[in-house]
């Protein structure tokens, strides 16, 4: 017998299929939840930025004089190479989904570049349009559909630990800063 | 047999550090109480996040099979362990398929559990812990004292020194931003160069097929980004049915081991990389054998570090006190269940004040299952003179007449007994205490002349 059989016989035969978990309670919900976003980011050593005006200006901004860019939306420019394992100054990505409660921005590489940008990167830019903000966790897995994801993440914020005194430090191994990018929602 | 209170006595022997290290760890403790209370659901959550582990615990097989299932669509290779050494041997198979050298690790108990890392470099890998916190520990030849600040025992001096013999830092520099600059660098050129990562598992999701990473620093998305194969170390009980359930986890995990809101990068894998390996180890290890005893319970833990940041027992003497893997209430309930014969001492390192209960995110009765093991710990051989005591002490109390004899030739004995014979050695109640002075009568004898004249 192998590992596996041993294994499953020792946690017995119970073999349940119909589980669902009651959320039976009133579950946190935000008046203004780009409001909630923001600040929560901000906690987590993210900024945001209501976007106002033309978008590639703004990027433009962000991105400053930095050397290497890599831009997955095509906004800023038509088109981008990056090969695994090359560091870059910048990343702009988008993302369709966010979190008011924490700050977290759903960052889906959807396998259209190597998974090392999203930590080579010195700086993350994310564009998000404000409809794609939910309450919390819950809404945002309801939202994901997980049939489409090779790899994904809840990312809020930059890279960070408190491992040496409990000192909070920004960028220890991935990016030391994030920037979220607001945008009104297209069907508004 | 270890011995906690042994263990304790070095750890307070320099006070100053030692109520430096309950402070510290009471800082992150207020730090998840203010993340907690502006949840108004905070309780409620908990409440059904213990039902969850509950339910996928009791049917194990089930999700297990599920998750494998699915993970398998998915293109992740699944292997199953039934204890540590089929997993180190089980991980070294797959290094060897891959020709693979230098591997880069993110944090996973489970890993520290079996001894992976000395078993790898044993045979003559490079192991690189990436966790900034398990790096310092394992420059250091150290172990973590911490699930989730596995260097919190570490002052930053202490940290600068390790990082100037090990890094070349600037001595004596010892400013938290320059050391975590220097450990960025030192590490990036290991994640660069890695050929193969190994990090643990938050979370298996089993109608996805597909698991969960949390870390703060992104250590496990960029090594898992850089080397060609990704291995994956998981507990059994690390499995739950499915992404709706881990909203509920999500929003548990972080503000109970940190105050965070959530943790930094929260990584879901579903599928390997395009030309890379993708592989998921389930491991027992004795978490099957835990399913049937009294302490199943605390097979819903997901690691969070609550308990050990509340605990006025662990505060106060340091995580290695406990001699395992994984210290704290929850550790010694893990260690105690598993290996009574060892850990023996560690269902005593803990005042049943409750505080881990009220904390734990899974709303485990950690309290409860400790004072349940005390009645098994006595039962080891390590208490076999406690033992013998209180039996006698119990047959002296049933004869009472015979009680009342002895307890009145101390009262008479107790002014010409000299101190050093009543605070031998063998008194250790009276190590740190005074005892009672007798009273001149008994409460028999006062009651028996009281209730004389009526």
């Amino acid at each position: 017998m192998g590992s596996r059989e041993k294994i499953l016989s020792a946690l017995g035969i119970a073999r349940n299929r119909g589980f669902e978990v009651e959320l039976s309670f009133p579950i946190l919900s935000f008046g203004d939840r780009v409001c909630a976003f923001v600040e929560n980011l901000k906690k987590a050593g993210g900024e945001s930025i209501v976007a106002e005006g033309e978008l590639s200006k703004i990027l433009a901004r962000e991105v400053g004089d930095a050397d290497s860019v890599v831009d997955t939306t095509s906004i800023l420019y038509g088109s981008f190479s990056y090969k695994k394992g090359e560091e870059v100054d910048v990343a702009i990505l988008g993302a369709d989904l966010a979190v008011a409660e924490n700050g977290a921005l759903w960052i889906d590489t959807e396998d259209r570049y190597p998974r090392s940008l999203l930590t080579l990167a010195r700086k993350i830019v994310v564009i998000l349009e404000e409809d794609a903000i939910v309450d919390t966790m819950h809404q945002a897995y309801e939202r994901v559909d997980f049939s489409k994801v090779s790899y994904a993440l809840f990312m809020s914020g930059p890279s960070k630990t408190a491992d040496i005194e409990q000192s909070l430090v920004f960028g220890a191994h991935g990016a030391v800063a994030m920037t979220a990018v607001l945008i009104p929602s297209k069907r508004a | 047999m270890k011995n906690h209170a042994a263990e304790a006595e070095k750890f307070v022997a320099d006070s100053a550090r030692a109520h430096w290290h309950d402070e510290a760890l009471w800082y992150v403790r207020r730090k998840r109480d203010v993340a907690a209370s502006q949840l108004p659901e905070w309780e409620e959550l908990r409440e059904v996040a213990g039902k969850i582990k509950k339910n996928t615990v009791e049917n194990l097989a089930y999700y297990l099979e599920l998750f494998e299932r699915e993970a398998q669509n998915n293109g992740i290779e699944i292997y199953w362990a039934m204890d540590a050494r089929e997993c180190n041997e089980t991980v070294e198979k797959i290094l060897r398929e891959e020709g693979a050298r230098r591997i880069v690790k993110s944090k996973s108990m489970l890993s520290e559990e079996c001894g992976l890392n000395d078993y790898l470099q044993e045979r003559g890998y490079e192991i690189v812990d990436t966790d900034l916190g398990e790096r310092i520990v394992q420059l250091h030849g150290d172990r973590p004292s911490h699930i989730v600040l596995p260097a919190i025992h570490l002052k930053k001096e202490d940290v600068s020194e390790i990082f100037h013999e090990h890094m070349a830092t600037r001595k004596g520099e010892s400013d938290p931003e320059y050391l975590t600059k220097e450990a960025r660098k030192s590490l990036r050129r290991s994640f660069l160069e890695a050929d193969a990562a190994i990090t643990g598992v938050n979370f298996a999701l089993a109608r996805e097929g597909a698991f969960v990473v949390c870390t703060n620093e992104g250590n496990a998305d960029l090594g898992t980004a850089m080397a060609g194969v990704h291995i994956a170390c998981m507990g059994i009980e690390k499995v739950i049915p499915s992404a709706r359930e881990l909203g509920v986890f999500t929003r548990l995990l972080a503000r109970s081991a940190t105050g965070q809101a959530v943790t930094t990068y929260t990584s879901h894998f579903r599928r390997p990389k395009a030309g890379g390996r993708l592989c998921v180890v389930i491991v027992d290890n004795g978490r099957s054998g835990l399913l049937s005893s009294g302490e199943s319970e605390a097979l819903s833990c997901m690691r969070c570090g609550a308990c050990m940041n509340s605990c006025p027992v662990y505060r106060r003497s340091g995580g290695h006190s406990y001699g395992s893997t994984i210290p704290g209430p929850i550790g010694s309930v893990l260690s105690a269940a598993g290996n009574m014969d060892e850990f023996a001492s560690l269902p005593f390192a803990c005042t049943l004040c409750a505080s881990c209960d009220n904390v734990c995110p899974s709303s485990i009765a950690l309290h409860d299952l400790l004072y349940g093991l005390r009645e098994d710990a006595i039962k080891s051989e390590a208490y076999r003179g406690k033992r013998t005591l209180l039996k006698a002490a119990a047959w002296l109390l049933l004869h009472p007449s015979l009680y009342a004899f002895v307890m009145n030739l101390y009262r008479r004995l107790y002014p010409f007994i000299p101190r050093r014979i009543l605070y031998g050695r063998w008194n250790v109640w009276g190590r740190e205490r005074e005892l009672p002075e007798p009273a001149r009568r008994s409460f028999a004898q006062i009651y028996e002349e009281m209730s004389d004249g009526k």
